[in-house]
């Protein structure tokens, strides 16, 4: 085990590296810029480092680079006290990609208030990673309340037209599901003996009455995040509001809080109830992936459309991880719980080229109206190029690993119920709605007096890097499942399976 | 150190200390009556503070019983109210440099102020029914004056008749619970009333009900519970914006240590019927107080009900203050009081220096308010988020705590009306933050950067380090709320 706190240091070079960049910015906006993306490539670095040994090691089911637990406040069982396994790897690996793709793509986005803005960025990646390698439940409610701040300023200050309104509702919206969750956490605490906040030691400790309730508290505040179809609807306001980075920050990063969530707690802590009540969940999932793709369909701006895609392929998520502890077989779990963590993975870096390319086609055409962008293949050839490569990303087609973790997810349903076979039909309305879009706009004539500019050949590399790890991932797709399926495997037999 | 020595201390320090700042308003020279007055008061407050200190600290390291006379306890308990009211105090001496220095009765602002200070240390220590009224009402007739300071502001006046009449109900409702009590056990101190009431037979008659709910009401109008926090919005508004903080931060912590003499040390035989009654009324004063505070216009208006939500909080510790979780509950408490106790100052004394600076406090005026004064504005969010709950701010751990021991005194609806309400309070907290750093500036106000109170200022950046650090570093104050909790039994 090696000594450096390498958790930490993911954590807080970001978060403190934050009041630096700060200052730098109030020197010299392009300072900022650059301290931060230095910064972001620091950690990504780091968390290279933190999977690779993960993955040599491949042991994906236990924790590694544990650090604590050290007493916090004591006498009340929160202790600081990280670790990874699995699935926080894969989740901290893509945020730190994540992050120094959206300090890149914000050089040409955002125009004001910059020192501010990359202190808010940071703040939003040392607490997001925080989240995911948390192992004390309030340590991790801490980080997860953390990122609302940046995020309600991000929204508020840069938004859009109704960005005051999307930040309200989305700060009410998530705080309540948190806070309910909050108590689901002091319920597991107060009845659990050892009295404790640690998820290690609360695995398989938890009376059955308590999981009940705290899963039906942990439903409400994961579900916000995730989004869940009843609790979704600041999703499309506060997407639609945020500049691109941001939605990229939101849709990649902030939702997979809520997918984590559940597969850490509901199914980690609390498997008995997620095993038994699984069905709910997954009604819950696939009304989830239905709306989406429904609704998606008939959106006129392009960005609102691309914000249901995600609440789309969240369902899976749901469908996944609860389709994959209640499954018959060790087979189907892997294929859903991995499924499920691959879905998130994809998801990220499908979700990120398109809002970034929805905030470079509102910048260069003036409009993110489907019905009125025509005409792009002629008009920006580059834009449309992309637009394409990354539709297809999202679609779900056998070009990206998006398709593998789809296609894993309904193996998973399938092996706990034949008729879960019907969400096959989810991919295609998906292929459907992405392919009416770009029929409207790639494939329409041009009228002939609009002029439009393309982007820089500089972003169109930048946006082209997101679809790197997808490519990658299709041809080997053991880099991420070689240290998830473990993970999938030793819940479903905590649970109880096979 | 025997009990009454400390007490004597503080006595004759504050009371030299506000005859003296008294006396220089008969000066002539306006830097006697200004400068020499404020300087005087914080040598006097920076003196008890220092006592404070000493004393918990000999206290806490060599460990002795707590000791007592007829009249007062000292023990952690004290020490840790006094502490925090003392610390309320000086943050507000300090900003009234900024705040009040125009005032022709400066002096005798400060002079009331200490004596007003000196009333809620007395209560922090005081252990008899009587102590309780002197020091009750030592505490409370200053603060009638100060609310109503401002002599040519009608609102001002209004504040203070209000506050007046209604203060002066809860001294007679006071004294008469405390006339039935002696009626009852035949003594007026706190544990000689303890051992009447292991002993004796009495527990459920009309007359016991009555004493408690004559109780409740007497301590609960400082303490600003529904139905007795009438007052409250009136006199926060009207009252010199500091003053308001002294009141929301100081006084109404000073009814929270009697009630907990009172209730959980004295009369913790009738506990049926004080945990119920308590567990009502932390949920009717944080809803009526958060619901209220969603449709107030005014900024100081907004925290006053505000302040009334954050001792329904509060009070979910007396609910559940018996066992199983009498000692998370009794933590909670002081942790809470004391941690509100910042918040509540920081957020007044912020809105101070707006109404100092600008001369408006509607919440239409804080648009666009980071521009123009970037200190106060960030001071303001961090103590709004802090009061919200939001980690990793102070406010978030004490009331886990309290939550925490709502659950485990199985009242967990009550813990679940606490999160509702605290969501619902961060509609009106996050507003706040909306309009100063997301809304654009309505048309006709001033545009530039404001020169911020610099003292104000500083006392803000120091109060929003308090909160931070104590958030970050919760073990600080808890391990101090632990003590104290302990050493009560």
């Amino acid at each position: 085990m090696l000594d450096i706190p390498l958790l930490s240091l993911m954590i807080f070079i970001p978060i403190i590296g934050s009041i630096p960049v700060y200052l730098l910015g109030r020197l010299r906006e392009r300072l900022a810029e650059l301290a931060s993306l230095v910064i972001t490539i620091v950690v990504f670095a780091l968390s290279l480092c933190m999977y690779g040994s993960l993955y040599v090691s491949k042991e994906g089911a236990s924790f590694r680079f544990v650090e604590g637990p050290y007493s916090w406040l004591g006498g009340f069982g929160v202790d600081y006290y990280l670790g990874v396994d699995g699935l926080s790897a894969s989740l901290i690996l893509i945020s730190s990609l994540l992050s120094v793709l959206v300090v890149l793509g914000s050089w040409d986005l955002i125009t004001e208030k910059k020192p501010i803005y990359y202190f808010l960025i940071l703040l939003f990646e040392g607490s997001i990673i925080g989240v995911f390698c948390s192992l004390n439940l309030i340590l991790f409610y801490v980080f997860w309340e953390i990122v609302l701040i940046p995020m309600f300023f991000f929204i508020g200050v840069w938004g859009g037209p109704r960005r005051k309104y999307a930040a309200m509702k989305f700060l009410i919206f998530t705080f309540v599901g948190s806070v309910i969750m909050l108590l689901g956490f002091i319920l597991i605490y107060l009845f659990t003996t050892p009295n404790t906040f640690n998820i290690p030691e609360l695995i398989g400790k938890i009376p059955f009455w308590v999981q009940l309730l705290a899963s039906a508290a942990a439903f409400i505040g994961f579900g916000v995040k995730l989004p869940v179809v009843p609790f979704h609807t600041w999703l499309p306001d506060a997407h639609v509001e945020a500049p691109a980075p941001i939605s990229v920050f939101l849709a990649g990063l902030l939702l997979k809080m809520g997918g984590y969530g559940f597969i850490r707690v509901n199914l980690g802590l609390l498997a008995e109830a997620s095993k038994q009540y699984a069905w709910i969940f997954i009604a819950f999932g696939i009304l989830t992936m239905f709306y989406g793709a429904l609704v998606a369909m008939v959106q006129r701006d392009l960005k609102r459309m691309i914000a249901l895609t995600s609440i789309n392929h969240m369902g899976f998520v749901l469908l996944g991880s609860f389709a994959g502890i209640s499954a018959l077989t060790a087979q189907g779990a892997v294929y859903g719980i991995s499924g499920a963590v691959f879905q998130m993975f994809n998801h990220a870096a499908a979700i990120g080229i398109l809002f970034m390319l929805s905030g470079y086609i509102h910048e260069q055409a003036g409009t993110r109206n489907i019905d009125e962008l025509k005409g792009l293949r002629v008009g920006m050839p580059k834009t449309a190029l992309v637009l394409i490569l990354g539709s297809l990303a999202g679609m779900g087609v056998p070009m990206y690993s998006s398709f593998l973790s789809e296609w894993m997810v309904i193996l998973g349903a399938i092996s706990v119920n034949r008729w879960y076979a019907l969400t096959v039909l989810i991919p295609l309305l998906t292929v459907a709605y992405f392919l009416w879009m770009i029929k409207r706009t790639v494939l329409s004539p041009l009228p002939e007096h609009i002029h439009y500019h393309d982007m820089h050949n500089r972003a169109m590399i930048g946006l082209l890097l997101y679809l790197v790890p997808l490519f990658l991932l299709l041809i080997f797709p053991s880099l991420l499942l070689g240290i998830v399926d473990p993970l999938s495997l030793s819940l479903y037999q905590a649970a109880g399976g096979g | 150190m025997s009990a009454d020595i400390v007490i004597v201390d503080y006595a004759v320090i504050f009371t030299v200390g506000s005859l003296f700042v008294a006396s220089l308003s008969l000066s002539k020279r306006a830097t006697i009556r200004q400068s020499l007055a404020f300087y005087a008061s914080l040598v006097v407050l920076a003196a008890s503070l220092a006592i404070t200190l000493l004393n918990l600290s000999i206290y806490l390291l060599f460990e002795p019983k707590p000791s007592y006379t007829n009249l007062f306890h000292v023990d952690p308990l004290s020490y840790f109210f006094a502490l925090t009211v003392q610390i309320v105090s000086l943050l507000v001496i300090l900003s009234s440099k900024n705040y009040m220095w125009s005032d022709r009765n400066l002096a005798v602002y400060f002079s009331l102020l200490l004596f007003s200070t000196l009333g809620m240390v007395l209560l922090s220590f005081a252990a008899d029914l009587l102590m309780i009224v002197v020091a009750w009402e030592l505490m409370g007739i200053p603060t009638y004056v100060l609310t109503g300071l401002r002599k040519d502001n009608p609102f001002s006046n209004e504040a203070a008749i209000k506050y007046f009449l209604l203060g002066a109900f809860s001294s007679g409702i006071l004294l008469y619970a405390i006339s039935l009590t002696y009626g009852l056990t035949g003594t007026t101190n706190l544990i000689a009333v303890l051992q009447a009431l292991q002993t004796s037979a009495i527990h459920l008659d009309p007359l016991t009900l009555l004493t408690l709910a004559l109780f409740i009401a007497g301590f609960g109008l400082k303490m600003s519970v529904v139905p007795f926090h009438m007052w409250i919005p009136d006199a926060y508004e009207g009252a010199p914006t500091t003053i308001s903080a002294f009141l929301s931060a100081g006084t109404k912590k000073a009814g929270f240590v009697v009630a907990i003499r009172v209730f959980v040390v004295a009369l913790p035989f009738l506990s049926v019927n004080w945990t119920t009654a308590f567990a009502i009324l932390a949920l009717a004063t944080m809803t009526l107080g958060n619901v209220a505070a969603l449709t107030q216009r005014s900024v100081p208006r907004m925290l006053a009900y505000s302040s009334i939500a954050q001792a329904g909080y509060i009070l979910i510790g007396f609910a559940v203050a018996t066992e199983p979780a009498k000692t998370l509950a009794l933590i909670g408490v002081l942790f809470h009081v004391f941690n509100h106790a910042i918040m509540q100052s920081s957020a007044f004394l912020a809105v101070a220096a707006v109404d100092r600076t600008t001369g408006r406090v509607s919440l239409d005026s804080f648009a666009s308010l980071w521009r123009r004064m970037p200190i106060t504005s960030f001071a303001l969010a961090v103590s709004l988020l802090a009061l919200a709950g939001i980690p990793p701010l102070n406010g978030f751990w004490s009331k886990l705590v309290l939550f925490a021991a709502a659950i485990q005194g199985e009242m967990a609806w009550l813990a679940l009306a606490g999160v509702l309400n605290s969501a619902l309070s961060l509609g009106y907290y996050a507003w706040v933050i909306k309009r100063m750093y997301i809304d654009e500036p309505t048309g006709s106000m001033e545009q530039g950067k404001i020169s911020e109170p610099p003292v104000i200022s500083a006392v803000l950046l120091v109060a929003t380090a308090i909160i931070i650090v104590v958030g970050i570093y919760p073990s600080l104050i808890y391990d101090l709320a632990k003590a104290a909790v302990l050493a009560l039994g």
